[in-house]
């Protein structure tokens, strides 16, 4: 099966049983208590009802009342303030609820926000991670000089490392912060920064929403934002470095496979070519030269090539072969016939020819020293090169 | 002979010549690097964008708000002479309600309710209909999203992109047998496809949630925009009514299904769209590096090259001639 079917099918099958799993889990840890929860608030809910003599229709009004009210309770929730903390949960998609728009208006005018707010925002947590990761690498690079460390390359383990201890510190100067100023324990401020930060955003704990902070404590209402969206970026930081390369894995593959394919077309039809006009006369070897000129232009982009560390392989595969096919070498991923006499001979006879070839050949094997863009065609290459010099040998003789 | 033999390296070494020369990103620090001017570009835009938000919001909310507040303490006041509860006895009856409010949509923690948080965890929906409250439960749930989370987003992108490929053949053999002149599938095809696939799955399920939730067309549509953005307010959540749950599987697997294959055809087309966005700072300091790199080794590469371009026109370059 091709490889990014493969690992989207096995992506799929694992997301299935991690669902599987956290729902066993979650019910172990949690059902239980629900249920006992549940039996205790009847249980005073069934006290109160007696206490005060309520109907059944006038504890639901009651409830109806309560419920409602409900998203009054911690204050105005769409002031300015407010209104700025709503948006930065709707562009970041943490919306944790404790405020949502009531009016018809504001719920069509958030759904727009959001369409082209999301993007906006993961473009932009994604760009300002890339830079500081770049930043991060330059500082430990001059770190470890200063240190006088032998090897000062910055590996990805220590930006993985850092990334990771920068995550943990970025938790727990949130989860000290709100746990102070909301009066919660350490372990839920953390609990509710990680919730933040993962943008899940449940809503069970929402920051500024005791005693209207929103109207009535500004330093703390902009240490909230700029947390929020500060560890955003440290998250996003570290997803950058470690999660964004899995994103991208299965469009790789593609190109890379069309690469492939768009290679072993030209070649065939240089094959096409050479077996058209070899039945011709001698004027037909020329054919084949125009057809090198057109792949001389490629020659020294092969240069290039090999000077890249590794990059466009794919397109040096796709030339090679391609010149490669006058020596009479066939790659191994054409997957055809072994060189055949005629066209070895054609390519001695012709001295004109035969200078431009070793020309050619000079260059090739330049790029192609350098085996790391290649796999099979590389190490199929390498292992010809003696066959390669056998045949200048008999060329050098024909001189 | 000679002249052909000098063409391709005096056309190797013009071209080496023009390559040294052709602008590669500034040298100087007259003009930012391009990643930097992007990055401050979109943190501007980004912040602008909240602020604007906040105040069209604002102005959208704030005077129902304020209107709603005070009808709802008058009714508030109503009932408590009503009942002849003091602040106290009222204080604690909202409590209860309050905390009996996720129970009144039935049980959240057995196995379907738990099936049903974790994937609003994985997906970073979060409504925070059920969120566990026993201290082991919040610990479980912070390593279930540490793992869950990335695996999660590589899975939706990854089908994303199986989905979009096949997209992109199912139309190019349309279009062929359509007979149309070019049957090559562009970028714009693509994004009206996906586009309209967002539309449609947005539709689908505000039609069926609608009818199941007895929920406005318009609500459920909301509520179908905010569940696939991973927004996730939770102000309408499914299967909390006739505790669905535990009575309706048929339902709740829909519902199941309908989430995630709403997600990913969200993240397919995110996929087509944004991703390649998200990787454009770290593809220009690629291509920045191999500048630098490429500038180094031309200037130590061109004496090498000069000796071979003479050597092979005389004798014999062969194979090993260059290495």
């Amino acid at each position: 099966m091709k490889r990014q079917n493969l690992r989207t099918v096995s992506l799929i099958l694992c997301i299935f049983s991690y669902l599987l799993v956290g729902a066993a889990v979650f019910d172990a840890l949690e059902s239980e208590a629900e249920s006992g929860r549940r039996r205790l608030l009847e249980q005073k809910r069934g006290e109160l009802r007696r206490k005060y003599r309520f109907s059944p229709d006038d504890y639901h009004e009651l409830e109806r009342l309560v419920l409602q009210a409900e998203a009054h309770r911690a204050g105005g929730q769409w002031k300015f303030a407010g209104s700025f903390y709503f948006a930065i949960t709707v562009i970041t998609t943490i919306g944790y609820g404790h405020a949502a728009p009531g009016t018809d208006a504001g719920k069509v005018f958030c759904m727009f926000y959001a369409i082209l707010g999301i993007p906006l925002t993961l473009v932009m947590f994604q760009s300002l991670g890339e830079r500081m990761n770049t930043v991060v690498r330059l500082l430990l690079k001059k770190i470890k000089k200063c240190l006088g460390m032998k090897k000062t390359n910055v590996s990805m383990e220590n930006m993985v490392l850092v990334g990771f201890l920068s995550c943990m510190g970025t938790l727990c100067v949130g989860a000290a912060a709100f746990s102070y100023f909301e009066g919660w324990t350490f372990f839920h401020a953390y609990y509710y920064c990680f919730i933040t930060l993962t943008t899940i955003g449940f809503g069970d704990f929402v920051a500024l929403q005791k005693n209207e902070a929103l109207q009535k404590k500004p330093p703390y209402v902009a240490f909230s934002f700029m947390y929020i969206l500060v560890g955003l970026t440290v998250i996003g930081a570290f997803l950058n470095l470690v999660v964004l390369r899995f994103l991208t894995m299965n469009s790789e593959d593609e190109r890379r496979d069309a690469e492939e394919r768009a290679s072993l077309r030209r070649v065939r039809n240089n094959i096409h070519l050479k077996a058209k006009e070899d039945s011709k006369s001698r004027d037909a070897i020329f054919l084949p030269i125009e057809d090198r000129t057109s792949q001389m232009n490629l020659i020294p982009l092969m240069q290039e090539d090999a000077d890249r560390p590794r990059r466009h392989s794919s397109n040096s595969t796709a030339r090679v072969p391609s010149f490669c096919t006058c020596l009479g070498y066939r790659p191994r991923l054409c997957g055809s016939p072994a060189p055949s006499h005629p066209e070895t001979l054609s390519c001695h006879t012709n001295p004109v020819y035969y200078n431009s070839i070793s020309y050619r050949i000079d260059e090739v094997s330049l790029s192609t020293r350098d085996p790391t863009g290649f796999s099979s065609p590389g190490s199929t290459l390498s292992s010809n090169s003696p066959s390669c010099r056998e045949h200048h040998r008999l060329r050098r003789k024909s001189i | 002979a000679a002249r052909r033999s000098h063409a391709p390296g005096q056309l190797r070494s013009s071209r080496r010549r023009t390559r040294a020369l052709r602008p590669g990103p500034p040298a100087g620090r007259r003009t930012m690097k391009r990643q930097n001017v992007r990055t401050l570009a979109l943190i501007i835009c980004t912040f602008t964008y909240l602020l604007v938000g906040a105040a069209v919001f604002d102005a959208l909310e704030s005077e129902q708000e304020t209107s709603e507040r005070r009808r709802l303490e008058e009714k508030q006041l109503e009932l408590k002479s009503k009942y002849n509860l003091s602040s106290a006895g009222y204080q604690e009856l909202e409590w209860v309600v309050l905390k009996l409010k996720p129970h009144k949509a039935g049980v959240q923690w057995k196995f379907a309710g738990s099936f049903y948080f974790a994937i609003t965890v994985i997906t970073t929906i979060g409504y925070g209909h059920a969120a566990p409250s026993t201290d082991g439960g919040k610990v479980f749930c912070m390593f279930y999203a540490l793992l869950g989370i990335p695996l999660t987003l590589v899975m939706f992108q990854s089908l994303g992109e199986r989905i979009n490929t096949f997209v992109k053949y199912l139309l190019h053999r349309i279009k062929k047998c359509l007979g149309m002149r070019r049957a090559e599938v562009s970028m714009a095809n693509m994004v009206t496809i996906g586009f309209f696939s967002c539309i449609s799955t947005l539709c689908i399920g505000a039609a069926a949630f609608s009818h199941y939730e007895h929920w406005s067309f318009f609500h459920a549509y909301y509520y179908c925009f905010i569940t696939l953005t991973t927004i996730g307010f939770g102000d309408y959540v499914a299967l909390q009514k006739d505790e669905a749950l535990q009575t309706k599987p048929q339902y709740v697997a829909f519902s199941f299904v309908y989430i995630l294959t709403g997600l990913t055809v969200i993240g397919a087309f995110l996929n087509l769209v944004v991703l390649r966005f998200m990787t454009m700072n770290a593809e220009d300091e690629k291509r920045d590096a191999e500048h630098r790199a490429l500038l180094t080794h031309n200037g130590q590469a061109s004496s090498v090259h000069t000796t071979d371009t003479t050597s092979s026109t005389t004798a014999v370059g062969g194979c090993g001639g260059g290495g």
